[in-house]
């Protein structure tokens, strides 16, 4: 099932990613094991959108090598076995629900009816097929995208905060999906900066500056930082204090 | 390359066309008002009535002569000739808008003769002073005694081509069926692949498997569509004429130009869609380079008004100064206006050597833009 051998369906070695001055990946080792759900946590402007643009083919790294189901990204194939869900909506606004819905999935070749009927009702959109995009609330293009990422039932799912906008009783929903397709065998990575998601990840990375500061289950992390809020577990990996400040006692 | 990638990028461009009525309006409304409007302006321009001051000596017969020549002649306009006193009254006639035309005879017999016009209207004086001078040969020559036996030359015209009454509508039509598309097309794909590249939906799109071919060939068969289709319309309001009869207090008009192809209808289509297919592409490389709509019109000064004006539509290439020629040589405008006039002018067909090189220029651009609007899209796997 998965040349490479080490049984990761993603997988990254010594990532690096350069623009001009800004180191946006920073030697990256990642192994995402099928069937669990990997929290990609950190602030704004740590690196996290790169690494999955990496990851997903949409960038080539400047060194490092990312693989995907063992083969080396980026590669045009298999894209249609990744499902990318971007940070801002990709949708076109003069068309309706169900048109950019059927316009992804044929790029994606898949042209079946129940497959989009079901990434429909996963998102509650059913009754807005024909709704212009344009006409949509935000919460409601969020979900949209969503769907658009799902119908084609990729094993490699790619979802840079997927959940911002849409409603408590909804992110729920999501979540649950989110379990479901990973009890399933697919391999899932949520980039998020929101901690109070991470609880429902199988696994957390902790980026900063373009580097992996901690990785492990959320218990794991709060415990080894001797806190039991993750909050306060990234600040003590990120070697900072409670007030975001770096802390003077070097170790 | 696969054909189903192709056509879902083809029918997004139509969906997203059937709900945008003011485009729809652009592409299918706007063309054939200009063209209406322009028909009327070229056809139904009235030519002024031309009123001469002339001053000569006295006892000269030549004003006389003159009036008696604008009425025997078959002029495009009303003539009327006054004997005006002295040169100064003749100037100001003309200064003053009272007279278009005066006619300063210095001699009795013969002698330089001066035309005084008002000067801001160069293309009707040049028309007006033409007709002057053959009406001046006439009166000269009732002029002389009839034992010379010399009369007035009486010209029969004859045209090649066309009619002898055809006029310049007849000659402009088949070029707007050419640059309406490129115009429209050029625009929309512009702004259409811009919206792509800026609204993200283009990165989205290079995370599925479509390659890059796939969305510029999509493209070109999508907005492709939509410029046949507005071809067809235009082809159809160019050569149709359909009379409306006057219905209470609406006149009689005509729907249509009725212009007169003598060419295959079919040959026309041809040119224009290779035609537009090089604007979808040239339209989608030109994104590139802007940033907002607002750039992307930016590019009609640039790519459109030049094409215009160099493109053989008003002026033949062959007059154009030596140091344009090569300039108009390279825009496909150039090739679409000729191939056109060709077919619909002189009704050449796909054994004119010249339609055949329009034609295998027009789809070379096409092919050209093609190649080169899928490299402007960044991506790292082909």
């Amino acid at each position: 099932m998965h040349p490479s051998g080490s049984g990761a369906a993603v997988e990254a070695v010594d990532l690096h990613k350069v623009f001009g001055p800004i180191h946006a990946v920073d030697g990256i080792d990642l192994a995402l094991r099928p069937g669990r759900i990997y929290g990609l946590l950190g602030p704004n402007g740590s690196g996290k959108t790169t690494l999955i643009r990496l990851l997903a083919g949409l960038a080539r790294p400047t060194a490092g090598e990312a693989r995907v189901l063992g083969t080396r990204m980026p590669s045009r194939p298999m894209l249609a076995r990744i499902g990318y869900m971007p940070q801002a909506e990709a949708l076109y606004p003069e068309l309706s629900v169900a048109e950019n819905l059927g316009f992804f999935a044929r790029l994606e070749g898949t042209v079946s009816r129940a497959a989009m009927d079901r990434a429909l009702e996963l998102v509650e959109l059913g009754e807005r097929r024909a709704t212009p995009a344009m006409h949509l609330s935000g919460g409601m293009r969020r979900r949209l995208s969503l769907a658009c990422t799902l119908v084609h039932e990729p094993p490699v799912l790619f979802l840079d905060e997927p959940t911002v906008g849409v409603d408590p009783a909804l992110r729920v929903q999501f979540w649950s999906h989110f379990r479901r397709l990973a009890g399933a065998g697919t391999t899932i990575l949520v980039a998020s900066h929101v901690m109070d998601e991470a609880d429902r990840c199988d696994e957390l990375v902790f980026v900063r500056s373009g580097k992996v500061i901690a990785q492990g289950t959320s218990a794991e992390l709060r415990s080894g930082a001797g806190t039991t809020d993750l909050e306060a577990a990234f600040l003590h990996y990120a070697g900072l204090d409670a007030e975001g400040r770096p802390l003077e006692t070097a170790p | 390359m696969s054909a189903s990638r192709i056509l879902a990028v083809a029918r997004r461009i139509a969906q997203g066309f059937r709900r945008d009525e003011r485009t729809l309006g652009l592409v299918f409304v706007v063309p054939i008002v200009i063209t209406l409007l322009l028909g009327w302006v070229i056809r139904d321009s009235e030519a002024g009535d031309v009123r001469i001051a002339v001053v000569a000596a006295e006892g000269s017969p030549i004003a006389d002569a003159l009036r008696t020549a604008a009425e025997d002649a078959d002029l495009a306009f009303e003539v009327t000739v006054d004997d005006v006193a002295d040169e100064a009254e003749a100037r100001d006639r003309v200064r003053d808008g009272e007279a278009e035309v005066a006619i300063i005879v210095a001699g009795l017999r013969g002698g330089p003769i001066t035309v005084v016009t008002e000067g801001t209207d160069p293309s009707g004086d040049a028309a007006r002073i033409g007709a002057l001078q053959a009406l001046m040969v006439r009166a000269v020559t009732t002029l002389l005694p009839p034992e010379l036996g010399i009369a007035v030359p009486e010209f029969e015209h004859e045209t090649v081509f066309l009619s002898a009454d055809a006029d310049s509508l007849d000659v402009l039509a088949p070029v707007f069926l050419g640059y309406f598309a490129y115009f429209f097309v050029f625009i929309l794909t512009g702004i259409s692949f811009l919206r792509e590249r800026v609204g993200g939906t283009l990165e989205r799109l290079l995370a599925t498997p479509v390659t890059r071919g796939e969305i510029v060939l999509g493209y070109g068969l999508g907005f492709g569509f939509f410029a046949t289709l507005q071809v067809l319309v235009l082809i159809g309001f160019t050569l149709m004429a359909l009379e409306v009869p006057a219905i209470g207090p609406i006149p009689a008009f005509t729907i249509g130009l009725g212009v007169s192809s003598i060419g295959s209808p079919a040959l026309l289509f041809l040119l224009a869609v290779l035609l537009a297919l090089g604007a979808v592409n040239l339209g989608i490389f030109l994104s590139t380079f802007a940033r907002t709509e607002l750039q992307v019109i930016q590019f009609i000064p640039v790519v459109i008004v030049p094409q215009g004006l160099l493109g053989g539509i008003f002026w033949p290439i062959d007059r154009l100064p030596d140091i344009l020629q090569p300039v108009a040589q390279v825009l496909p405008v150039t090739y679409a206006v000729d191939g056109l006039r060709e077919v619909m002018l002189r009704g050449a067909d796909l054994s004119s050597p010249s339609v055949q090189l329009d034609l295998a220029v027009l789809a070379g651009i096409a092919l050209f833009f093609v190649a080169l609007a899928s490299r402007t899209i960044k991506r790292e796997v082909a």
